[in-house]
């Protein structure tokens, strides 16, 4: 669809420009660097590796492994992102020992810990099966029926910053759903078909939930 | 000789205006602007990226934020595209009265907040111009609209505002582009209000983005991206650079200074004239200044008073054009909150594409030829509309795995959502001071912003809350929530007044021409102008009053008065 006109920007010409922008700055995303105490162990790693694989496996399209949603959790909790760099309330005694000085939460250090709890054993030893089962019981009780818990699970954040992870990866956003950056055109009344996938790109919706 | 005809602090939604108007006049013009250049398609540097190409998916460094940007942060439209786009608040401090909250959403850049504006534009009505004079809250607005009607026009035109005709008095039908569409489930509940409130009406926003092309004006229409507050290459939202900065330009009468702080303007007492203003170039760290036959005053409205503020002088100890003494008082904002949202069954089967930068509007139906609010005078309006769940409804239900994916697959249930803007009242205790001690980066005395809703405000939100919730139900959704207490000042962005206009030199600071009563060559234009706030968005008076301004400070050159 050609919209422009005159000496205005065709959609063509600025698809164009912005594909030739893109080789010309040549730029990778840049990933920050982690301060030292942000930098997680070996096991947490693994963790997360495993707990993220289970919300959100490869299927038709690749999972949250391939897409580089731990590495990209970590970074967020680095930075606190998706609320997790705010202090948790010190009625919390549950959580008192994860928290640091400053009162806010070693996310992986409370994922590792209530896993291996649930487990009653290694978290990571335990039949695949047998794992979802235990992250499932952790993951409804943090979204039980009704209202939402006055004090969130911790799982919450987690989970939210997998999802973000998954759902902004190119795979995620662009295969898994669909995204278009220049749609072009509105059209207010559209059939919804079996199949149909989301747009990732609809920022109103993404950012109202 | 003066070095310039005119000089423009600001180069935002009216300063630019004023650029435009005064150098299409034949004057030689200097606009100056605090903040860095932002060249229009040239440096709009995230408006391509997907959230793949960000660090931050988007999302934001919120440690960063925390620390250097943790006003700005609280804003919606302010993200890890955006950022650039905002003021670092650690940079650019101000203060608080005790009591007072007060969230400053500002834009120090070339094109100020034309880059990140909301770009709805509503005429007020006289109404709106008639407000303070019906209940005695406020000084009486010297302009009524028939004052402004032919401006509105004209700003309408120049700058592109899309938006459907619908007769009504409480806000009046401008020179519009073609409207675009109400998706069907707002069309359902436009039709559905109506039935039951013939005096309600759900109709399009009226927004400054192009549905046709302005080829005169190197503009394209709009791709429906709604990723506007980026910096748009095709030109196709209204910003000072990609309207109203080449109209100027092309004249070649303007001379653009970016990065420059003006600090004072200059007084001299003999003559009772303005002569120029001193500005610190923030690179350099040079002061320098400039000397010419008029000011105007486009630095956004609390900034406008700031300065006026900071030019106190022997002559006008109270600062300068205040022998009023009301220069600061009488500030507004709209009091602002999410008064509903419903779950909208019934659209399973339909869909839309494209994502359309505008929302609707439910115009005023309160306080209009009766005076029927329950503990308020004033008006309050409806912003929102229907969206479809994204992926991000994830984050709050339960659920994992292969089922969770497919779930998030589809386009989650149909919403609808409407936000109130209540009319905040113009009242002598929400003020504008210096700060006795606090000073900013470049040593000026910190400005100090005094602010509270009042129990008008507050009965008005409380109206709404409830007028939200029964058309939305009568619409056929079922509410989920609703909220009646207002965010703290600054939420809606809207912030205005302080060196309002009024009939009378000993009670208002400007005149009916937004010229100050006691300097006729100075002229404030932007939101500090304002007498009153309705409860429309203002960008769009302040660029007619500015347009006005201009061809009467133009006329009153040529006639050699000023």
């Amino acid at each position: 669809m050609d919209t422009g006109v005159g000496n205005g920007l065709k959609r063509r010409d600025f698809l164009q420009g912005a594909a030739l922008l893109g080789l010309v700055l040549g730029l990778p995303v840049t990933t920050p660097a982690l301060a030292a105490d942000a930098i997680p162990t070996g096991r947490q790693l693994r963790v997360l590796d495993r707990v993220s694989d289970i919300v959100i496996p490869q299927t038709g399209t690749p999972g949250a492994l391939a897409t580089g949603v731990p590495a990209f959790v970590v970074l967020a909790l680095a930075h606190g992102l998706g609320g997790t760099g705010v202090p948790v309330a010190a009625s919390e005694s549950a959580l008192r020992p994860f928290l640091r000085a400053d009162g806010t939460l070693r996310h992986l250090d409370w994922l590792e810990a209530t896993l291996d709890q649930a487990a009653g054993s290694d978290f990571l030893r335990l039949a695949p099966l047998e794992q979802v089962r235990i992250l499932t019981g952790i993951d409804n009780a943090a979204f039980p029926p009704g209202p939402p818990l006055a004090v969130p699970s911790p799982w919450a954040s987690l989970k939210g910053l997998i999802l973000t992870g998954y759902y902004t990866s190119q795979a995620g956003a662009a295969q898994e759903l669909r995204y278009e950056l220049v749609p072009g055109r509105w059209d207010p009344d559209v059939p919804l078909k079996a199949g149909d996938s989301a747009w990732s790109n609809d920022w109103t919706a993404v950012e109202f939930g | 000789m003066q070095d310039f005809d005119a000089i423009v602090v600001g180069s935002g939604i009216t300063g630019g205006w004023a650029a435009k108007e005064l150098t299409e006049a034949g004057l030689k013009v200097l606009m100056l602007e605090r903040g860095r250049e932002i060249r229009h398609q040239q440096d709009y540097e995230t408006e391509t990226k997907a959230p793949w190409e960000l660090p931050f998916r988007g999302l934001g460094d919120s440690a960063l934020y925390q620390r250097e940007f943790p006003v700005q942060a609280l804003n919606r439209h302010f993200t890890e595209w955006t950022q650039n786009h905002f003021v670092n608040d650690h940079e650019n401090p101000y203060a608080t009265a005790a009591g007072s909250a007060f969230n400053w959403y500002r834009s120090y850049q070339l094109g100020g907040r034309s880059l990140t504006w909301g770009r709805q534009c509503y005429r007020w009505s006289d109404y709106d111009f008639g407000a303070n004079k019906r209940d005695g809250i406020g000084t009486d607005w010297p302009v009524r609209y028939a004052d402004l009607a032919p401006w509105y026009d004209k700003v309408e035109s120049f700058i592109g505002v899309s938006g459907a005709h619908e007769g009504l008095a409480q806000l009046p039908d401008g020179r519009f582009q073609p409207p675009m569409a109400l998706s069907i489930v707002e069309q359902a509940v436009r039709e559905r209000i109506a039935a039951r409130w013939p005096d309600r009406c759900l109709t399009i926003g009226r927004t400054a983005n192009l549905t046709e092309a302005k080829p005169d004006e190197g503009r394209a229409p709009c791709q429906y991206r709604n990723i506007c507050n980026r910096g748009c290459s095709f030109g196709a939202y209204f910003s000072t650079q990609s309207s109203t900065l080449p109209a100027a330009q092309s004249t070649g009468r303007l001379t653009l200074i970016t990065d420059a702080v003006v600090e004072r303007v200059d007084h001299d007492p003999k003559t009772g004239r303005v002569t120029g203003v001193r500005w610190l170039d923030t690179k350099t760290k040079q002061r320098r200044s400039a000397t010419s036959r008029i000011v105007f005053l486009n630095a956004g409205a609390f900034n406008s008073v700031h300065l006026l503020l900071n030019s106190a002088s022997e002559a006008m100890p109270g600062g300068l054009a205040n022998s009023s003494g009301v220069l600061g008082t009488h500030i507004m904002d709209h009091a602002n909150t999410l008064s509903a949202i419903a779950l909208m069954p019934g659209f399973e089967a339909h869909t839309t594409f494209g994502n359309r930068p505008t929302g609707v509007v439910i115009p005023r139906f309160r306080n209009l030829e009766t005076l029927d609010g329950n503990g308020f005078t004033r008006g309050y309006s409806f912003q929102g509309g229907a969206l479809q769940s994204a992926w991000t409804r994830g984050k709050r239900a339960a659920g994992l795995g292969a089922e969770l994916k497919q779930e998030l697959h589809r386009p989650g249930p149909w919403r609808m959502v409407l936000v109130a803007f209540a009319e905040s009242l113009p009242r002598a205790t929400n003020r504008l001071s210096l700060h006795k001690s606090a000073t900013d980066a470049n040593g000026l005395p910190q400005l100090e912003i005094a602010f509270e809703h009042g129990a008008q405000e507050r009965a008005a939100l409380a109206d709404a809350k409830a007028e939200a919730a029964a058309m939305l139900t009568a619409a056929g959704g079922n509410v989920v929530m609703g909220l009646d207490q207002p965010g703290p000042g600054g939420t809606a962005i809207h912030e205005m007044g302080g060196a309002r206009m009024g009939w009378d030199a000993k009670t208002s600071v400007l005149n009916r021409f937004s010229q100050a009563h006691d300097v006729p060559n100075l002229f404030v234009t932007d939101g500090a102008q304002m007498s009153s706030s309705a409860c429309q968005n203002p960008s769009l008076t302040y660029m007619a009053l500015t347009a006005r301004a201009c061809d009467h400070a133009v006329g009153l050159l040529k006639a050699g008065t000023i």
